[in-house]
């Protein structure tokens, strides 16, 4: 590839097709957080207490 | 009014300075996603003190009906770059850019912009100052600043951790972030086994390849991105910046402490000697040159802003996670090697300001540095006397002479081609700019103190 064609390479195609191929992976690992804090919820009601704020802030956040 | 150097891009807008107070003139073209971003996320982004404030002032819209708000935002006392931060002031400026995005997704807006140039350090903590960067998120489309994102922070914070801090210079060459093939190149083979590492900088780097001349591009481009996975995507980053860290722990910086101070003694005594010089000094700013961890900087902070700088990686994070830790606001630790100081770079030059063409200081603190200078660095003392005065009015400089063990050590392994090196020359030297006020041995050494001024 010479230097000239290099000037007109473009890397944000590039940047927009990496977030379509990983959607579905990135949204998987959404949804099982999800799950995981709502479980994880649910055991600690049984016994009447809460996640840690740390806990909350690292894993909430997104799913408000 | 003439737009700032590094404010040329956005249509939306420009900032520039009158009085030294800072403006930003919106565009009418950015009108709705300005009303859209001050009815909910600016409260929200303020309250969680992420965002710069500002205020609207009045102005004459018969002089340009292109305009549709003048702003007036909080000064920074003093702008620096990415390449100045250590490690932990990069990476707590990565996460400000994310919880930034994170609340406005949620608030039906995003960032379009997601530069490391957009986060100063304000009070002791990294704030986003770009109030223009904000556009509406339309579900489905991709975050267009995810390049830009990985470029800026994810990949010189992977390669500061994987390899050695001093990486981060990397990024004085490139002022849109270090691009993502030469990252996937530098960093080594173990980082592809880290998802969000694989993910973002080298499946990234490969699909920037593959597409950078593939042809139909808008249809690939087209593909949807659903919320959960734009709320995956912000997880996936953010997990992979707080799980980078440096290679080295607080024992190491403790250890580290003890060597580089010559002695308790020597330090009390030296402390009670510049808090006293400092009594008679009238500053707003000051800067601290060679300042280690800060312990004498944190003696002028209490006056004034203090930049803390410094040329060693592990000292200017030392002094930052201590502000973090305390909550310090007046002081600013950065990385400066003086004898080879950050440029102006970009457009033109004139982009970013070399680290001199920035706020200049009232007084510069100088203390056990003047030896690496002069004998390190072969800077003559005429040529150190020039360089001082030409940043600052008030000195307060410590002489280390030939005797002292340091200078001595230094000495070892050169030539001794410093005949003026002495007392006498150094004053001779600094009389030719500045007035010497006081002048004071620190006990128990060769080392004196002195307060200077220019007429």
């Amino acid at each position: 590839m010479s230097d000239f064609i290099l000037l007109y390479l473009d890397p944000g195609t590039g940047s927009l097709i990496v977030q379509a191929i990983i959607a579905g992976f990135l949204a998987l690992a959404f949804y099982f957080k999800l799950a995981k804090n709502a479980v994880t919820d649910w055991v600690l009601g049984l016994f009447g207490k809460k996640r840690t704020i740390e806990e909350e802030i690292s894993n909430d956040e997104s799913s408000q | 009014m003439k737009a700032l150097n590094s404010s040329f891009r956005d249509p939306s807008g420009f900032v520039f300075v009158q009085e030294n107070n800072i403006f930003r003139v919106v565009n009418n073209s950015y009108r709705d996603n300005y009303d859209s971003l001050m009815s909910k996320l600016y409260p929200t982004l303020r309250q969680a003190e992420l965002l710069i404030p500002h205020k609207e002032i009045d102005f004459d819209a018969t002089k340009n009906t292109n305009q549709y708000k003048l702003l007036q935002a909080e000064k920074i006392p003093f702008i620096s770059y990415p390449y100045e931060w250590s490690f932990s002031q990069y990476q707590d400026a990565a996460l400000n850019t994310l919880a930034i995005q994170r609340k406005a997704l949620e608030q039906g807006m995003t960032l379009k912009d997601a530069s490391a140039y957009n986060i100063q350090f304000h009070k002791g903590k990294p704030i986003f100052i770009d109030t223009l960067s904000f556009e509406k998120y339309e579900e489905g489309s991709p975050w267009m600043a995810y390049g830009q994102f990985c470029r800026h922070f994810l990949a010189p914070l992977a390669l500061m951790s994987y390899h050695d801090p001093r990486m981060g210079a990397m990024m004085r060459d490139y002022i849109d972030g270090i691009p993502l093939d030469l990252a996937s190149i530098l960093l080594p083979f173990k980082s592809r086994f880290r998802v969000p590492l694989f993910l973002h900088i080298h499946l990234h780097a490969s699909s920037q390849k593959r597409h950078a001349n593939s042809e139909n591009k808008a249809a690939k481009t087209n593909r949807k991105i659903s919320r959960a996975a734009m709320m995956g995507l912000m997880d996936s980053l953010e997990n992979g910046i707080k799980k980078l860290r440096l290679k080295t722990n607080r024992t190491e910086w403790g250890k580290y402490y003890e060597e580089t101070i010559l002695s308790d003694d020597y330090l009390t005594k030296k402390q009670t000697l510049v808090s006293d010089l400092l009594e008679n000094v009238d500053a707003k700013l000051v800067w601290d040159l060679g300042a280690n961890d800060g312990t004498f900087s944190r003696l002028a902070a209490q006056r004034a802003y203090t930049i803390a700088f410094d040329i060693d990686h592990l000292a200017v994070e030392y002094n930052y996670l201590n502000i973090k830790e305390k909550q310090e606001k007046n002081i600013l630790p950065l990385l400066l090697d003086l004898t080879n100081p950050s440029p102006a770079i970009g457009w033109n030059n004139e982009e970013r300001d070399s680290v001199f063409r920035r706020e200049k200081p009232d007084l510069i603190l100088a203390l056990a540095l003047v030896h690496h200078l002069a004998i390190s660095n072969n800077v003559p003392l005429n040529k150190l006397a020039a360089f001082f005065a030409q940043l600052t009015p008030q000195l307060i400089i410590e002489f280390v002479p030939k005797s002292d063990p340091r200078v001595r050590t230094l000495l070892t392994t050169r030539e001794d081609i410093f005949p003026d090196y002495t007392h006498e020359g150094f004053e001779v030297a600094f009389s030719e700019f500045f007035t010497i006020n006081r002048k004071q041995k620190i006990e128990g050494t060769d080392r004196i103190l002195y307060f200077m001024k220019q007429a």
